[in-house]
């Protein structure tokens, strides 16, 4: 076979499923029940056509229920399309279900050759395998105890190591590639270059698209049953990406509930503290603290539309709304807000004092915004604190983990904040 | 034609499945793998005591006469029985693997079908003892009938499996077809005493030319008639080739129904 020969040609493959309502499979409900079994017919797959060329590795990708596995089915000849043809030159083997038929009463060995046997290969096959799957597997001691002996990940190994060794033309992999331990992944994953560069043709199903950017040259992006588009993974990848943040961010439901309760309890307890008036006795500890002279009713994380979200985009606008409420005036108000990880490290925190601000505010209620034009931080979860002192420091209330957010990116540096730059030789 | 030959590549599979299947079938059990002999011995002492104590019959032998026929049904009955459910009761695999689908009942039939050679050494060993005698050339032609079962068993089960998938009574039902089938068949009794006009029935009944080749090599020591073995054998390659059509067609959709 030369290399640019096409060994995968999908021609416009269709599938419907069919969802029954209340499906009868016995006799009587068949027969009584007639009108039951009404059913949805779903279409999955639209109109699906790609081709992979020898040695290539290619990635479907796409949100959950858009079709990706289902191709794979069909490619691996579990399922049949409904219209369209499939045509694939080689050996298949799959990596969709690992451990496929293992007994575990039986030994290592003796598995390896029923589960290899369930992949099509002869017992001269298997036997000519079997020194470099043990090894492989690194399970060289317990290979002949039976299989019921072993650990999850000693389980997993010997599956994989078998899947992997079964010699194929085209290896269909679903999802599975969190297996054992980080070395062993890393191992699989020298195993999966060797192979394609002996000219294996892979195809990739997984959600994880830096796997898909590191292993494969390209990527299928299907949605809804039909190809967004296809081509270098990384294109591919950005563009999935940018989808998914914009739709995550738009689907994001409405406010999200204040803090717990324990914070309230504290709150009472502080203002115990506060009608004592002793300002040793703050709790620091608690969650929200202070002397409650200037109180947060509630702090609002506003975007670009005007809405109180908990999810925005590197780059996107943010504000900070905190709504407060004044018990006991004093000369001069000091807001602050933070953002820190969600085990606790500051990130960035400012306030008004820091800013050269006096506020002084006469009304008993009042609202105060901190606008952020370009919000900088890299995709994760992260914490808001708010908290409002006076020009000593003294905490009025202080509010610690006022509320968790989220930011999605199409940055993919690492840390926590994007730092804007170019690479120049 | 390219079905047949990617079966016989997953050859190895079948014999992983038979394998895995004897040895799981009475795992756990104390007397384990000796079950395999000591059940068709018990089975042969209640029949005994039964026909020729309670319901006297005048059949010379009778336990041997029934013996011989009973062991050969056995492997049919369970072949029609067992294989039927055997792709549904294998469904995670069917659902995840792609593996010729024939593997499945084709691995069920074959286990029953070793289990019924290896009961045979006890129906050997009953016919040494009981000082009947054996014919040896008759015995040769044992092994023609037991291929020619084999492909009977084949056929119906690669038909009932496939079914099945698609219509779960199938399984229970054929609980009762078989009971049925097998008091339509000589098994317990002898042809002759079956009334005339049932006699067409019974000579279109695949079974009862098979169990009468048994009798007649392990009962009646002769080589059985060429006619019926030939009929059996003829039968045995239609329910064969229309079992594998059919299976072709319904397994499309396997994956899908499960």
């Amino acid at each position: 076979m030369t290399k640019n020969e096409i060994v995968i040609d999908v021609k416009n493959i269709t599938k419907k499923f069919r969802i029954y309502m209340d499906k009868g499979s016995q006799l009587k409900e068949r027969l009584i029940f007639r009108k039951r079994n009404r059913y949805e017919e779903r279409e999955v797959l639209k109109g699906i056509s790609f081709q992979v060329k020898k040695g290539e590795a290619v990635g479907l990708i796409g949100h959950n229920g858009c079709g990706k596995s289902t191709t794979l089915k069909l490619l691996t000849k579990i399922m049949y399309p409904d219209s369209g043809e499939i045509i694939m030159k080689g050996r298949i083997s799959s990596l969709i279900e690992l451990g496929a038929g293992f007994h575990p009463d039986m030994s290592g060995r003796e598995n390896i050759y029923t589960n290899a046997s369930i992949f099509g290969l002869t017992k001269k096959e298997i036997d000519a395998r079997l020194n470099e799957i043990i090894a492989f597997s690194e399970l060289e001691e317990f290979i002949d105890n039976p299989v019921r002996t072993y650990s999850s990940g000693m389980y997993m190994r010997l599956a994989f190591s078998v899947a992997i060794n079964v010699d194929a033309d085209i290896l269909l992999i679903d999802e599975i590639l969190a297996v054992g331990d980080t070395n062993f992944q890393t191992k699989c994953f020298n195993r999966l270059r060797e192979l394609k560069a002996k000219g294996m043709t892979i195809i990739i199903v997984t959600h994880d698209l830096s796997t898909i950017e590191k292993f494969c040259d390209r990527s299928v992006w299907i949605n809804n049953g039909l190809i967004v588009c296809e081509g270098r993974s990384d294109e591919v990848v950005d563009a999935y990406r940018n989808f998914m943040n914009q739709k995550r961010v738009e689907s994001e439901p409405e406010p999200i509930k204040e803090n717990p309760e324990p914070v309230e309890e504290k709150a009472d307890n502080n203002n115990n503290n506060n009608n004592n008036n002793d300002n040793n006795n703050i709790d620091y500890s608690a969650n929200r603290f202070g002397l409650k002279y200037v109180e947060i009713k509630k702090a609002e994380m506003i975007n670009s539309e005007n809405k109180d979200v908990r999810i925005f985009r590197t780059g996107d606008a943010l504000s900070v709304k905190i709504h407060y409420h004044i018990n006991k005036p004093l000369e001069e108000y000091v807001f602050g807000f933070g953002f820190y990880t969600l085990e606790g490290e500051c990130l960035y925190g400012n306030n008004t004092q820091l800013d050269r601000m006096k506020i002084n505010s006469k009304k008993t209620d009042g609202v105060i915004s901190v606008v952020i034009e370009k919000l900088p931080l890299l995709a994760g979860k992260y914490v808001l604190n708010v908290a409002v002192v006076d020009s000593d420091g003294t905490p009025m209330d202080f509010y610690r983990n006022y509320c968790e957010f989220e930011v999605v990116s199409d940055d993919r540096s690492t840390g926590y904040f994007s730092i804007e730059h170019e690479w120049r030789i | 034609m390219k079905t047949l030959k990617e079966i016989y590549d997953y050859r190895q599979m079948v014999f992983s499945l038979v394998k895995k299947d004897l040895r799981g079938r009475y795992k756990g059990s104390v007397l384990g793998f000796m079950w395999t002999f000591i059940n068709p011995l018990l089975q042969l002492v209640v029949y005994t005591v039964v026909f020729s104590l309670i319901l006297k019959t005048n059949i010379e032998r009778y336990y041997l006469y029934l013996f011989v026929a009973l062991i050969p049904w056995i492997f049919f009955s369970a072949s029609l029985t067992g294989g039927s459910a055997s792709i549904v009761a294998q469904k995670d695999l069917v659902k995840k693997i792609y593996f010729p689908r024939q593997v499945i009942p084709i691995s069920y039939v074959t286990s029953s079908f070793v289990n019924m050679l290896l009961s045979f050494i006890v129906v050997f060993i009953v016919i040494i003892f009981s000082g009947a005698g054996i014919n040896f050339l008759a015995v040769l032609c044992l092994p023609v009938i037991m291929i020619v079962e084999y492909m009977l068993a084949l056929g119906t089960a690669l038909i009932a499996s496939a079914v099945t998938v698609y219509f779960r009574d199938l399984e229970h039902i054929l609980g009762i077809v078989t009971m049925a089938w097998m008091y339509m068949t000589p098994i317990m009794y002898d042809k002759s005493i079956v009334p005339e006009k049932l006699l067409p029935l019974f000579n279109l009944n695949p079974m009862t030319h098979i169990i009468g080749c048994y009798r007649d090599v392990l009962y009646y020591k002769t080589v059985p008639q060429l006619s019926a073995l030939l009929s059996s054998f003829i039968l045995g390659i239609v329910f064969l080739i229309s079992g594998h059509f059919l299976f072709l067609k319904l397994q499309r959709h396997f994956a899908e129904e499960l």
